[in-house]
């Protein structure tokens, strides 16, 4: 053991220390109370067992092993005593630590002591509360090393019970569910109320594992009754959740419309497209259009000289799902054929610059758009005079328009186009040369990329009621092209994950709003590092990688083994 | 009626003259070869005949039909698909998807009919993988259909090179360097291999190759080419004791050195 458990352990704690410190600073333990320390210390011990169980060279509870989870957890307990020791010093002694990091406030550290804030603010702390920092993270680092040395015996002992075993993880969403149902339904969530932002993250997670278990089982009849009890587990959530949950839970899941449709243009046919949200705000705005006529003193005009009225919707929101579909896909077609002939960064360019377009025709054709003055009381959709304009209803359309999307990505992903896709994003000359229409491929791409973003930016506008050209910003497209990239490119499954990963979290998480865009930044850092092909990514992609584990090129060709012939020269190898 | 007609076909990088005027005819199921030194403008004459490049000048006629001006997809569907010299497969899909991607041209199947999964889209799939199946079967990499493509072994790379132009049901297949990297054992294969389709699947071929062993026994016809023109044509036997042919291999006054071309 000795060096080798020491710079692991080294790393190893530090990285768990980055993220305690983290947690410190988003204001976790203040709201955990006095459970602060032993929740960490099991985050701790969580981490520390996702890095010990990658590393098969660790060996042996007694050996390098045990000797990095407890050189990790001490670390990072050391470290973490210190720092923690630092600030309680600075507001003991009345300096303004808030100003700078604005959660590091009494309550919130007082928690990691289990104390009551006076006593921090009194300087009266023993240093039993840092050894039992210490202690406890130390604790976490042997928990983890048991849980692997556990994991890699019951392994090798391939136990018939742990067979078994392996249908335990697809329960993981129903109990989730349960425990949503469980905590029933706080009356305010908005804000502060923890248990409500508990439920928020529950039903996430839920669907989140769900998304997992789904992909889990191999085709069969198991696998149907399994997918039909998550639809049915997934339609009844928006009946569980409250107004503001489901109102987050819309917003996750109109984007992952969207999202699906650029992991289209982006993760299938590889053409990187940062003005997405050009199509989704004609999308939303061409519904506008329809449906709040009034708002727009041009159309007041035009309809007023075809002597028609003025002061209700034009058309309703079903009849209106085609002509925003129809716009959105020309909006496509017209961005597609000026960038036919651009790949990669002149193409990302390019579609930066289309978005913007967009968003500067709203703000200033304000005859037509209103400006930035926006376009205000847009209708709801309806059903036979009832209103689908609540959170509920919208996140279940965001539902139905998301299962339906994903369902046509699917096909499409199998199909003639949707080979020529990839073929196009692996090399677009030999696909030329192998037989395949690039102009109408790449048009195709961008078409229907579009038309789903229309169909989200409609859900979107009847959502908001009320949508201004600052909705349609480029951090739009970037969220968008986040998610694709966080779930996973060209997975279809992957963009729900992204979604609920970078729309839906931020939301639970709305103490860290101050550091939303580091956590942006630093989840996109580290998972680029960690696992570069995405939360979930497409069987193509984990294909590749899981035969990769043994790789192929090495072995004899079928060519080498015909059976007559004598030359026996070993095996010319040739490295491409 | 030769199947494929080049008349005077010249290829232009700015100064350097690439190919310069080169004819050549290749009558129906017959193996020619290319032949020529490094850089002599084997691969640019290549691409000048899939459409990847289009000549300056000259013609080309393909069963009859002007190919020039036409973009390589359209000379695809004409009946002309080929492999290339440094293995160019689509890596992250499967064996049996590059073969797919292959018979693209061949396909019908619009994506309104994929959304929908009409009858004939699922039945004009079913029958693109069946004959996929066949296609690997027929090159020998049968079972070999879910591998990744570029996890499979170097010389299976090239053969699904093969299965994949295979897969547009051409009538001329153009093979550049198919035993590249290969060892004998290897090259032996794709010999028999080449003359399988030949004559099991009546393909005219037109390889370059470097591999003298492969180009002496199985051509029909040998060009050489050196600095873009065409300086030797005929049987494989005339053109190797052609003197014009050795001094492009091995350099004026160089005869007395070993034969490459033995």
């Amino acid at each position: 053991m000795g060096m080798l458990a020491a710079r692991h352990g080294l790393r190893t704690g530090a990285l768990a220390f980055v993220l305690l410190t983290y947690l410190t600073l988003i204001g976790l333990p203040g709201r955990l109370a006095d459970l602060a320390m032993p929740v960490l210390a099991g985050v701790a011990a969580i981490f520390f067992w996702l890095v010990l169980r990658r590393n098969p060279q660790l060996g042996g509870i007694y050996g390098s092993l045990g000797g990095t989870a407890l050189w990790a957890g001490l670390l990072a307990g050391g470290f973490y005593a210190v720092l923690t020791a630092f600030f309680a010093g600075l507001l003991a002694n009345g300096v303004r630590v808030q100003l700078v990091f604005d959660k590091i406030v009494p309550q919130n550290l007082a928690a990691l002591y289990a104390v009551m804030p006076g006593a921090l603010l009194s300087g009266e702390l023993s240093p039993v509360g840092w050894l039992r920092q210490v202690g406890l993270l130390g604790l976490a680092g042997v928990a983890a090393a048991l849980l692997v040395a556990g994991e890699r015996w019951l392994r090798r002992r391939e136990l018939p019970p742990l067979a078994a075993l392996r249908w335990l993880p697809l329960l993981l969403p129903f109990v989730l569910l349960a425990a949503v149902i469980g905590l029933g339904s706080p009356a305010v969530t908005f804000g502060g109320n923890n248990q409500g932002t508990i439920r928020l993250l529950l039903a996430m997670l839920a669907v989140g594992s769900g998304i997992f278990a789904a992909r889990a089982v191999r085709p069969g009849g198991a696998r149907r009754v399994l997918w039909a009890l998550l639809a049915a587990a997934l339609v009844g959530l928006p009946f569980l959740l409250d107004q503001f949950q489901n109102s987050v839970m819309g917003i996750v899941f109109i984007f992952v419309m969207m999202g699906l449709g650029l992991n289209i243009v982006v993760g299938f046919a590889g053409l990187l497209d940062l003005g997405y949200v050009a199509f989704f705000a004609i999308g939303a705005y061409v519904y506008a259009f329809l449906a709040a006529p009034f708002s727009s003193p041009w159309l007041i005009a035009q309809l007023q000289g075809w002597g028609l009225p003025v002061s209700g919707p034009l058309v309703s929101f079903w009849l209106a799902l085609p002509l925003t579909m129809v716009a959105a896909g020309l909006g496509g077609l017209l961005l597609g054929i000026p960038v036919l002939r651009l790949r990669g960064d002149y193409l990302a360019i390019v579609t930066l610059g289309f978005g913007e377009i967009i968003r500067l025709f709203m703000l200033n054709l304000a005859e037509l758009t209103n400006g930035p003055r926006g376009l205000l009381n847009i209708a709801p959709p309806t059903v036979g005079g009832y209103s689908l304009g609540n959170p509920r209803d919208i996140f279940l359309l965001a539902l139905a328009g998301a299962a339906l999307i994903a369902l046509v990505a699917n096909r499409l992903d199998g199909s003639r186009l949707g080979r020529a896709w990839v073929a196009m994003r692996e090399d677009e000359d030999v696909a030329q040369a192998t037989g395949i229409h690039l102009v109408y491929t790449k048009l195709m791409a961008f078409a229907i990329g579009a038309l789903f973003a229309g169909l989200a930016g409609q859900l979107y506008a009847a959502r908001q009621t009320n949508i201004f050209p600052e909705n349609f910003s480029l951090f739009v497209s970037i969220d968008a092209l986040s998610l694709v990239i966080v779930g996973g490119m060209g997975s279809i499954p992957g963009v729900v994950l992204g979604a609920l990963a970078l729309k839906g979290l931020p939301e639970v998480l709305r103490g860290v709003d101050e550091y939303r865009i580091v956590t942006f930044a630093a989840l996109l850092v580290i998972m680029m590092i960690v696992r570069p092909q995405g939360i979930l990514p497409s069987l193509r992609r984990g294909r590749e990688l899981q035969e990769q584990g043994g790789s192929r090129a090495d072995q004899p060709s079928v060519l080498e083994t015909l059976p007559d012939n004598a030359g026996g020269s070993p095996l010319a190898q040739k490295e491409r | 009626m030769a199947l494929l007609e080049a008349r005077r076909v010249t290829k232009v990088f700015g100064g350097l003259v690439a190919v310069s005027a080169v004819d050549l005819s290749v009558g129906e199921r017959t193996v020619a070869s290319l032949i020529g030194p490094n850089g002599a403008g084997k691969t640019t004459f290549f691409n000048c005949l899939t459409g990847l490049y289009r000549p300056e000048e000259g013609e080309i006629r393909f069963n009859g039909q002007p190919m020039i001006g036409l973009r390589p997809d359209q000379i695809v569907a004409a009946g002309m698909a080929r492999t290339y010299q440094n293995i160019r497969l689509f890596g992250s899909m499967t064996v049996l998807e590059n073969i797919l991607v292959g018979q693209h041209v061949r396909l019908r199947s619009t994506p309104l009919g994929a959304i929908f999964q009409t009858p004939f889209t699922r039945r004009e799939e079913e029958q693109a993988e069946r004959r996929a199946r066949e296609l690997l079967a027929f090159v020998g990499l049968s079972g070999k259909g879910d591998l990744t493509a570029r996890n499979l072994p170097y010389g299976d790379q090239r053969l699904l090179e093969v299965a994949r132009a295979l897969g547009s049901s051409p009538r001329m297949l153009l093979l550049d360097e198919p035993a590249a990297g290969m060892n004998p054992r290897e090259t032996d294969g794709m010999l028999r291999l080449i003359r399988r389709l030949r004559d099991e699947l009546e393909m005219t071929i037109l390889l370059i190759e470097h591999d003298m062993k492969v180009v002496m026994s199985i051509s029909d016809q040998v060009t050489v080419l050196d600095y873009g023109k065409k300086i030797a044509e005929g049987q494989p036997a005339a053109v190797r004791s052609d003197p014009l042919v050795i001094e492009a291999y091995l350099g004026s006054g160089m005869l007395e050195g070993h034969s490459k071309l033995t």
